[in-house]
């Protein structure tokens, strides 16, 4: 995968992690950043589907299957916690977007163990 | 799932408020919070489980069944979360109660019998591979059932 973005992925998830988890803890609905930024963590997983796409010919040997399977699950998991968290209106919206944001963060983790 | 424009108090009786039985964890917060967990565990357990069967079912048959068990089990527990009738309430605690035992008995048997486990599955070591969530869902799980079991009968 391309180092820059992996970084960029990781950081993106585990800031998103810990901002929801303190909106959580202050009883803070999920407000428009939450949200906005919940979009943007799908909008660099669409990044780094076309990145993935475009490098393809360079991972020799990396299993498509698991690797896009991976990718598309977490392609599913942003926007579904993020519409969770829209439709939520006490504190528990954050904590679903907290815990799709370090799942996503463990899986890019994956990801980047299966692309060779 | 819970529209912006419903806020109903949680159920206190077994009958529908805004629509919903009371036995259904969508009633409150911390209810959706965890079928939302349960959805993820049962999307992450369905495509590892997919995965392994299309690629290397042969590899480690026992252990890949038991991936397709326990997804299949997640999904059940997601659902009845969600439907929360007193049918689906029991089959819920019938879920989370399998879970448990099943974490618990692949956890012990990845370690006695490492030849049949020795692929990964979302149960083997206790759920090592996902955080240990696997072993901590079913307490919750459990423990919020009983809840809204205390809230239900009053």
């Amino acid at each position: 995968m391309l180092t820059a973005l992996t970084y960029l992925l990781f950081a993106y998830s585990a800031v998103l992690t810990v901002w929801a988890l303190v909106l959580t803890i202050r009883n803070t609905a999920a407000g428009k950043g939450l949200l906005g930024a919940t979009g943007g963590l799908l909008v660099l997983l669409i990044v780094q589907l076309v990145v993935s796409i475009a490098l393809w010919g360079r991972a020799d040997g990396t299993d498509p299957l698991l690797f896009f399977g991976y990718l598309f699950t977490a392609l599913l998991l942003v926007p579904l916690a993020g519409f969770w968290a829209f439709a939520e209106l006490s504190r528990w919206g954050p904590a679903v977007v907290a815990a799709a944001a370090v799942t996503v963060f463990v899986m890019i983790e994956r990801m980047d163990q299966i692309w060779l | 799932m819970a529209l912006r424009t419903r806020r109903s108090a949680p159920g206190t009786t077994g009958t529908a408020t805004g629509g919903r039985p009371g036995w259904s964890a969508m009633h409150s917060g911390p209810g959706r919070a965890l079928t939302a967990v349960y959805g993820v565990f049962a999307l992450a357990a369905s495509a590892r489980a997919g995965y392994q069967i299309i690629r290397e079912f042969d590899e480690a048959p026992t252990a890949y069944t038991l991936s397709a068990v326990a997804a299949v089990v997640y999904i059940i527990a997601t659902v009845c979360l969600v439907i929360g009738n007193r049918t689906t309430h029991r089959i819920a605690i019938a879920s989370c109660l399998i879970e448990l035992l099943g974490v618990l008995v692949v956890g012990v048997l990845s370690f006695t019998h490492p030849e049949v486990f020795r692929a990964p599955s979302v149960w083997s070591g206790f759920g090592i591979g996902y955080g240990f969530i696997p072993l901590v869902l079913p307490v919750v799980g459990l423990w919020w059932l009983a809840r809204v079991d205390r809230r239900v009968r009053g």
